[in-house]
């Protein structure tokens, strides 16, 4: 996490499911009713840098104050949806920040085979991505509903690929600036 | 901004790399020797051949005054066989064809002798090992006598575009040279592609994917989207490679084997 | 240093003033290359700049003298000079020197903007190896400024680490060094002037690290580059705590690999691998 990155201030405001174990007297403002109390056991979306807080707080004490659960953005069915053809996922509706939201949540969860699917995921979107990213007439057909479903760091990677490629064209007098 | 280019060399940086290889010419009038800032200029007179740093020999070409001598690999034939053995042969399906040796580096072929780096030194008295582009890897071979195996060098893609650019009547058959050119960038391209997937090896400490043989422009071209991959497989692979060190650690710790008592939870065992 | 290296420094010493020439500008290259491949500010080589700096100074004399020397001709005779590659000697010397010269700005201009991308994580780091107790004692009175000084003259500049006494800068060269110092300090002055001063003193700082993130951020060194093995092997190494560190795999001479810049840092430093 980076002080002054946009993309992870981003992701820290990205909200996830939260339980609260005990009742907490006066903060209701967090589900919209100034001044009540919150009960035990009522379920609120925090954001993900407050739901963290008050977890990792808890820990120290003897009973939890918050319970966390993975956001829908890493359900089950997601991962599921993942393992069967990661090309046809559109995970910029899941989560802007799909990766840096999961990179965030495997530090607080352990989850393994999560990371594995996210990997593979990764890996085989990446290459889809240099496909189209080489590709000088730019995307066509079924490639523009892929790039629209890119997260926020697929775009840097395809944006990062693209670039070079079309300066090496550049160079090579294969293609015009500008 | 101070500066507006990436991390890492461009294509057009790269190219500007390329321009210091060495390479031969037949100068057509006589010069004095140049002490130059990137070294010395020894004096030219027709027909002797000489070697000199490839955006001066092609300054001279443009102005008529030089013919320049191919580089012993920039012809049909080692290309046709350095396409053969890219595409063909069963030992570098994934692999680049072997680049040209460092001094002091056995040869591929060769299996006896062993590598011994040989050492220049700088005026401060320290080692250096010179690379490209400043070994003679574009000299003419023609009249060394010695055997090569062709090997593409590693400013290949840059030299050959700048030679078929501006010295394409000094060059044999260069339709066919551009043609070679191009399909063995292609069947290369097909292979860094196709490393996609054993990229997650460099995302980890202490690993690596080997790229050998790989040429300046090839990186340079992929260098964003490579980069770009292993460090977002090492950032969604995190917590995982946390578990594997702390558990290198424990090894150490505990004199290669078990887990401490605080592990309770017995998730490292899969590594 | 062993025998042959010592035989060897005194056949290539300094005084091989054509061949050091050749091999200062290859370092001088490879130097380039690499502060262009990482994301930190490398070691400032002051012996080798010195030389080209050197260099690059006599020859822009030896250009102009020779300029001179063809403006000199009597234009009538100008056919008939001595010497007819008096334009193509003077153009080559020029296009060797716009190429070193490209070089240093280059190089300068990366450096330059790293630091000013990372001034305060340099300027803590030039700062931590003072040595000097006083100085250490005004940094951690300045940490707890909050109880032994007014609140209210709280500034984001008083977070700016005064380097003036650190006699060891590297990474950075004497000027780079000025230059960081003075580029925080007016990046403070503007942030207090334009919105910092209108915060809660306690959040005037520039290195505050509540919350477990650092305002202070450093240059990424387990980003992967592109490195070329010129001896026989190198390992890639995996840096551990306490100077402990285990190795991975090996690279041989000749191969290139993509690794992690950490795990080949010290190999860089020493030479044994260049950055592509």
């Amino acid at each position: 996490m980076s002080y002054y990155d946009i993309d992870s201030i981003l992701t820290d405001a990205q909200k996830l499911p939260c339980t609260f174990e005990l009742e907490v007297p006066g903060l209701g403002v967090l589900e919209g009713n100034p001044g009540e109390d919150i009960k035990a056991g009522t379920r609120i979306d925090l954001p993900l840098w407050l739901g963290e807080m008050l977890s990792i707080a808890a820990r120290i004490g003897t009973s939890r104050l918050v319970t966390l659960d993975m956001p829908d953005a890493l359900s089950e069915r997601v991962m599921n949806a993942l393992k069967a053809d990661p090309r046809t996922v559109d995970l910029r509706a899941l989560a802007p920040h799909f990766y840096h939201l999961s990179e965030r949540i495997l530090e607080l969860f352990e989850e393994e085979e999560m990371v594995d699917v996210l990997t593979n995921t990764f890996k085989r979107r990446a290459a889809e991505i240099a496909d189209h990213a080489h590709n000088p007439r730019g995307a066509v057909g079924g490639g523009v509903d892929f790039l629209r479903g890119l997260d926020e760091a697929e775009r840097q990677l395809f944006r990062a690929a693209h670039d070079r490629a079309k300066e090496m064209r550049i160079w090579a007098g294969e293609a015009k600036r500008k | 901004m101070a500066f507006p280019l990436p991390r890492g060399i461009t294509p057009s940086e790269i190219a500007f790399l390329a321009e210091m290889e060495t390479i031969t010419i037949v100068p057509r009038q006589r010069l004095e020797g140049m002490e130059l800032l990137s070294g010395s200029i020894e004096p030219l007179g027709p027909p002797r051949r000489a070697s000199l740093p490839l955006w001066l020999a092609l300054l001279l070409k443009r102005q008529r005054r030089a013919h320049i001598i191919p580089p012993s690999w920039l012809h049909p034939e080692p290309l046709s066989l350095i396409l053969e053995v890219e595409s063909q042969h069963q030992d570098y399906k994934n692999a680049f064809s072997p680049p040209p040796p460092l001094p002091g580096q056995a040869s591929v072929t060769d299996h006896e002798t062993e590598s011994i780096a040989r050492p220049q030194y700088t005026p401060d008295g320290e080692r250096y090992y010179a690379a490209p582009p400043f070994l003679p890897h574009n000299i003419s071979g023609a009249g060394t006598g010695e055997k090569e195996v062709p090997a593409l060098p590693f400013h290949w893609i840059e030299v050959g575009n700048m030679l078929l650019d501006a010295a394409s009547d000094d060059l044999v058959d260069p339709d066919q040279l551009r043609r070679l050119l191009k399909d063995l960038r292609e069947v290369r391209m097909a292979k860094m592609r196709s490393g996609v997937d054993a990229l997650d090896a460099a995302a980890t400490g202490g690993g690596g994917v080997a790229l050998t043989g790989v040429g300046a422009m090839e990186l340079g071209e992929e260098r964003g989207f490579l980069t770009g991959v292993v460090d977002n497989l090492r950032k969604i692979g995190a917590s995982k490679e946390q578990a594997r060190r702390e558990q290198l650690a424990d090894q150490r710790a505990n004199g290669g084997y078990g887990a401490t008592q605080e592990d309770e939870e017995e998730d490292y065992m899969e590594f | 240093m062993d025998i042959d290296d010592i035989l060897a420094s005194v056949d290539h010493g300094p005084g091989a003033s054509r061949e050091s020439a050749a091999i200062d500008h290859q370092l001088l290259t490879r130097f380039w290359a690499a502060e262009r491949a990482v994301s930190e500010v490398l070691p400032w080589p002051a012996p080798l700049m010195e030389r080209m700096m050197d260099r690059v100074r006599i020859q822009i004399e030896t250009i102009e003298d020779l300029a001179a020397s063809s403006a000199d001709m009597d234009p009538s005779t100008k056919h008939t000079t001595h010497n007819p590659n008096l334009n193509l000697r003077l153009s080559i010397l020029q296009t060797d020197l716009a190429r070193t010269q490209y070089l240093l700005r280059s190089l300068l201009r990366q450096r330059l903007s790293k630091l000013s991308k990372h001034s305060m994580h340099y300027l803590v780091k030039l700062a931590s190896r003072s040595k000097n107790p006083l100085i250490s004692d005004s940094q951690s009175q300045s940490q707890s400024q909050s109880q032994s000084q007014p609140n209210s003259q709280l500034t984001p500049g008083d977070s700016v680490p005064d380097i003036s006494s650190i006699s060891e800068i590297s990474p950075l060269s004497s000027q780079e060094a000025t230059f960081v110092h003075a580029h925080q300090t007016m990046l403070a002055g503007h942030f207090g002037g334009s919105f910092m001063g209108a915060f809660p003193p306690q959040l005037r700082r520039l290195d505050d690290n509540a919350g477990g993130t650092s305002m202070v951020q450093g240059p990424e060194m387990k980003e992967v580059v592109f490195v070329r093995c010129l001896v026989v092997e190198v390992p890639v190494v995996v840096p551990g705590d306490e100077g402990e560190e285990d190795h991975g795999v090996l690279m041989r001479m000749g191969d290139v690999w993509v690794v992690q810049w950490e795990g080949v840092r010290e190999a860089w430093m020493k030479g044994l691998v260049e950055l592509l």
